[in-house]
């Protein structure tokens, strides 16, 4: 079956793309040849007056390359030889005789926008579902199909640089006012309208006037001026972490005043080098995982339309915004109007800082506002299908808050627990219906955190469960769902290694040096400037909680106790944690240590008995990620998740571990699984049990496997 | 007329946000803020579906510039659907009264079953406005079309250009009559002898009573988030003074007449923020629900007088409801008397209970009947509590019900004078 179906009258050759059995167009080894193919037929004939190049998929023009067929690239010169096909061919597209106009009425992304460029005319339609973009670097590589060489020299390179380092998507309408489009017509007069233009074309009667992006390249230093200026955003945002956007700035200053033709030869061999990456490999990785875990837990959950928060403080608050900005109603209930106000202020402060950056106006605020009304009684929760309990993290509180609840709700009402810990089993104990009660841990702050975990107890019914999740997919959320144990899976993993970088510092370790050789590894702040960000005492309080469940593995660090019990520092929210906060101003990079820690650290020395020594950057990153890959791989032992690679997205978004290191399960992979249990032998001869390493890790280095492919 | 013939309109519950001084801490919500704050918290309170209902009216007298047709502007706010119609009534500082009697006539009409009925109004969001010469010099640049032209307009501008028209004084000021309302209330009080000691008497004691009904009123509140930070929400109405004294209320300078006047802020009614809502249905069709209604409007009126003389607006509108409903001012168990002014209270109470009033101006033989103090707002006025133009009628409205109720009794008027020279009476009872 073919991809393509070719008609021509009057003239004007209709290429219309039709992916048979697919959803999407999008760009395989096949439809590259058969596109090949027709365009050489084209090139024979000489009664054409034009070449449209369409799709037939609803709010579809191409969604761009296969990107099973990426994951497919082993060598340098496979992504070479994958690369000069695709420029070979839109080359030939460039080169037709008559002009090619590609009409995009959809989602036009990644190898689909490069053909675009390669027409002669783009003309767009204004519909929602129009968006243009180069999203490559997210995936690892860069365009590798001449869009590096034909975007800035249609919209200059600022515009260019913008495009391609961000892969933000822009809208048809602005499209054409940034020139990347030729016309903008709307979709409904698409019938109508797009004859006048094609004809215009024709006459030769569109311009568009070489954006001044362009012309000012030409000026002696701009260029390099705004290469430097890109290359020190990129270095701020990700440390230089990705080689992906690294690579397009290393294509487009060594390819600058080139001709196209050498251009394209870079562009190939950077495309090629970054493809091979294990950056690549596991960004790619976790975009099938984004896209696969969309689909986990099945579909089709009774829609909710009024939610019920029960604890108006940070969380319910944020929980309550999250539910607002979706346009679902909310009730959000504490125990006297004061706490009432602080979870509006809290759910106001996020709507105040969407507007300063320009996303949401007074007048949308305004109406999520409206969404949130604050009540000290239950009125009006008979009517939520949802009530998501977000009171302090104490068992007992919760059970009491959640017993009283059932009395105020209807029936089939599901309760939800925003607990970051606590065992859902137990929660459940004493309903009436603990089947209806799941886990729902948002992390903090709610508004910028884009994981959940949906928890379902053992008594948990699976529809309870799936409302929870297809809701909070509805707040633009990813939702995994995990088995109930204590910590759930991102703080059962993420509580010790924070642990760990403790007991590193009771054994002489620096605190703002471990801080320092974690970061460097990608991690967005080190483990000691986190555990202030969190809260020493909401820290403590989930480590204690895990250390019941798990036993000696999870044993509280000494240091940590001293700093909570004896010193009672909080970290940030409290002004003094490892480092000095001073109120009022975001903690960046240069923290002061705050000198009470060091006492504290001679304290639990103490305790412990223990002289400190010097301690390798080498150790240092192996006790701290090697502790989080060993307790991941329990977790996927004992089916707390469904399956690895959802593990490792739900690390990559619930803690920032870096993206292109895959989480820590593509990490440990990476390292080589012998490596991993070798090294964790080593440390549990000389540091004790808890680094033993789990059977699973054992098992899977044993007999040469890995836990992601 | 066939009073027995008409149903009565029953109220099945209402509500109102807390009265806030204007200029104070609820400015950060408009008009149509205030009604959708208590559109939302009544229709989740009653549990009533949205979809059952006809049509939302809304009152409002100060029409927010950014929110033409307020009342669909207060619905969608609220989240009401998108299918439910919605108008605005405007009958001055009876709009939330008008919306009332507006669904009783089309309940009564057979036009609707269930309403829902508010009164709003932001005085501290009133905006002010560019005179006249500045407004024209607007006009003479956009007709501008060369430098010289641009530059001829602007070099005829003045600084008394920048002089803006206050568009709340322009609210409250009577263009045929050529009065504010406070000059109004003078007039009354030269024409009932109504003495300043006399004035700041009543405006102490509505004060004292308004502060001893905190407790009470708190059952007719809802509690109001206030943008844009929301660090804080107002749980009570913010006028009543618990240390006003006569005192203090004697040291204030007459606002409106400066030289001779006798009617000082202190005595009169403040600007004043706030928002009620009703649900409101026909007594029938409450019953098949079987719904408790908070109670019922037996029938109203609405009475015109001289636009000067304003303030005895209760005067006229109640004399036209007892002739329709064949009651007394005796029948009335409890009354609530809008205070816009303790001159114009006192100058009500005198007329009702004059004959010779009666006689000239009402065309009775004898007078309305005497107004017992002891039962005229008994938790407290608008002097003390504040009236927000569009929102009143349905607080007294609501308030009388409420009190009704704590009191076991039967029946009350509710009556307020209305700017322009209009009146309006409510019969309510409570079974």
């Amino acid at each position: 079956m073919s991809a393509f179906t070719v008609s021509i009258s009057d003239g004007i050759a209709r290429l219309v793309f039709d992916l048979p059995g697919e959803k999407v167009n999008k760009f395989t080894a096949a439809v590259m040849d058969e596109l090949d193919g027709l365009i050489a037929g084209l090139e024979r004939r000489t009664d054409l007056t034009a070449v449209l190049i369409t799709s037939a998929k609803p709010d579809i023009f191409i969604a761009g390359a296969e990107i099973a067929e990426i994951q497919g690239i082993h060598t340098i010169d496979e992504g070479l030889a994958k690369a000069r096909r695709g420029q070979e061919v839109f080359n030939r597209v460039a080169a037709l005789h008559v002009p090619t106009i590609a009409v995009i009425d959809g989602a036009c992304l990644g190898g689909g926008l490069e053909l675009a460029l390669a027409c002669t005319w783009r003309v767009v339609t204004d519909a929602e579902k129009t968006k243009l973009g180069l999203p490559e670097v997210t995936l690892g590589i860069i365009p590798g199909w001449g869009g590096t060489q034909r975007l800035p020299r249609l919209i200059g390179l600022p515009g260019a640089l913008d495009l391609i380092l961000s892969g933000r998507q822009v809208a048809g309408a602005k499209a054409f006012k940034m020139g990347l489009a030729d016309a903008c017509i709307a979709r409904s007069f698409l019938a109508e309208d797009l004859p006048k233009v094609i004809s215009s074309i024709i006459a030769g009667r569109v311009h568009q006037p070489l954006p001044r992006g362009v012309r000012m390249m030409g000026a002696l230093g701009v260029r390099s001026l705004v290469l430097a200026k890109a290359h020190k955003e990129v270095m701020r945002k990700t440390h230089g972490l990705m080689p992906s956007p690294l690579g397009a700035l290393e294509v487009l200053g060594r390819s600058a005043g080139c001709s196209l033709e050498h251009g394209l030869a870079i562009e190939a061999e950077v495309f090629a080098k970054l493809a091979v990456t294990p950056a690549c490999r596991n960004l790619v990785d976790a975009f099938f995982a984004t896209e696969d875990i969309k689909k986990a837990g099945g579909k089709g959950s009774r829609e909710v339309h009024t939610v019920g928060v029960l604890g108006a403080g940070i969380m319910g608050g944020g929980i309550a915004w999250a539910f607002s900005s979706a346009g679902i109603p909310v009730r959000m209930k504490d125990l006297a109007w004061d706490a009432v106000a602080k979870g509006l202020a809290q759910a106001a402060s996020c709507n105040d800082a969407l507007i300063k950056l320009r996303k949401l106006t007074h007048g949308e605020k305004s109406l999520r506002m409206h969404r949130i009304a604050g009540t000290t009684d239950f009125s009006g929760f008979r009517a939520c299908d949802l009530v998501v309990e977000a009171v302090v993290e104490d068992l007992n509180v919760k059970r009491k808050v959640l017993a009283e609840a059932e009395h105020h709700v209807s029936d089939d009402c599901v309760l939800a627990s925003n607990t970051s810990s606590l065992s859902i089993g137990e929660m459940a104990q004493g309903l009436a219906h603990p089947e209806r009660l799941v886990g729902m841990h948002f992390f903090n702050p709610v508004n910028r955190m884009p994981l959940v975990e949906v928890i379902a107890g053992p008594a948990s019914s699976p529809e309870a469960v799936q409302l929870a999740a297809t809701t909070a997919r509805r707040l633009g959320k990813t939702v995994v769902i995990v088995r109930d144990c204590p910590g759930f899976l991102v703080n059962r993993i993420l509580l010790p290694y924070l642990n760990e970088a403790a007991r590193l510092v009771e054994d002489g370790a620096d605190v703002a040096h471990v801080d320092e050789v974690i970061s460097r590894f990608g991690m967005p702040m080190g483990p000691f400037t986190l555990t202030d960000e969190v809260g020493i005492d909401v820290g403590y309080k989930v480590a204690k909680i895990l250390a019941a469940g798990y036993g000696e593995r999870h044993a509280v660090a000494e240091l940590l106790k001293v700093i909570h019990e004896d010193l009672h520092l909080t970290g940030t929210k409290g002004g003094k944690g490892f480092f000095m906060h001073a109120p009022g101003k975001k903690s960046g990079h240069h923290l002061v240590a705050n000198p009470q820690i060091e006492q504290a650290i001679r304290t639990s020395q103490e305790h412990l008995h223990r002289t400190p020594h010097a301690i390798s950057d080498t150790e240092i990153l192996d006790r701290c990620l090697l502790t989080m890959v060993n307790e991941a791989a329990r977790c996927v032992e004992e089916g707390v998740v469904a399956k690895a690679a959802y593990l490792d997205l739900a690390m990559l978004m619930g803690t920032g571990f870096p993206p292109a290191k895959g989480g820590p399960l593509h990490y440990a992979d990476s390292l080589g699984l012998p490596t991993v249990v070798a090294r964790l032998t080593m440390l549990e001869q000389r540091l004790g049990s808890r680094f033993t390493p789990a059977p699973l890790l054992a098992e899977l280095a044993r007999t040469n496997r890995s836990f992601t492919h | 007329m066939a009073d027995q013939m008409k149903e009565r309109i029953a109220i099945i519950d209402g509500l109102r946000t807390p009265f806030a001084k204007a200029g104070g801490v609820a400015q950060g919500l408009s008009a149509d803020d205030l009604g959708a704050l208590v559109t939302r918290e009544l229709m989740t309170r009653t549990g009533f579906a949205a979809s059952d209902l006809d049509e939302l009216i809304v009152g409002n007298v100060s029409q927010p510039v950014d929110a033409a047709n307020i009342a669909r502007i207060v619905g969608l706010k609220a989240g009401l659907p998108a299918a439910l119609i919605a108008s605005t009534v405007h009958r001055n500082c009876a709009s939330g009264m008008e919306a009332i009697s507006t669904a009783g006539t089309k309940i009564r009409a057979g036009e609707a079953t269930a309403l829902l009925c508010v009164g709003t109004e932001s005085m501290s969001n009133i905006p002010l406005l560019f005179n006249r010469q500045m407004t024209g010099l607007f006009a003479r640049l956009m007709k501008a079309r060369t430098f010289g032209a641009k530059f001829g307009a602007w070099s005829t501008f003045r600084p008394s250009f920048l002089n803006p028209i206050i568009g709340v004084q322009q609210g409250l000021t009577d263009p045929v009559a050529g009065l504010n309302m406070g000059q109004t209330a003078e007039i009354l009080a030269r024409e009932f002898h109504i003495t300043r000691a006399a004035q700041d008497a009543y405006a102490l004691e509505s004060h004292r009573k308004a502060v001893a009904a905190v407790e009470r009123l708190r059952e007719e509140l809802m509690v109001l988030p206030l943008p844009p930070k929301y660090t804080a929400m107002m749980t009570d109405d913010d006028g009543p003074r618990a240390n006003q004294d006569l005192a203090a209320l004697a040291k204030l300078k007459p606002y409106f007449d400066k030289v001779a006047g006798t009617v000082t802020v202190g005595n009169a009614c403040p600007l004043t923020d706030g928002a009620g809502a009703m649900l409101v249905m026909g007594e029938s069709r409450a019953k098949a629900l079987g719904l408790t209604p908070l109670g019922f409007v037996r029938d109203w009126a609405y009475a015109g007088l001289d636009g000067r003389r304003m303030g005895l607006g209760p005067v006229f509108a109640t004399a036209k409801l007892l002739a329709k409903t064949g009651l007394t001012v005796a029948d009335h168990e409890l009354i609530e008397l809008n205070e816009a002014f303790a001159a114009q209270v006192l100058a009500c109470t005198t007329a009702f209970a004059s004959a010779d009033f009666a006689r000239k101006e009402l065309g009775r033989t004898e007078a309305l009947g005497e107004l017992d103090l002891a039962r005229i707002n008994v938790n407290g006025g608008a002097i003390a509590l504040g009236h927000p133009v569009g929102a009143t009628g349905v607080r007294l409205v609501l308030t009388a019900l409420k009190e009704l109720r704590r009191r076991k009794q039967h029946r009350a008027l509710a009556t307020l004078c209305i700017g322009g020279g209009q009146g309006a009476a409510f019969c309510l009872e409570s079974t």
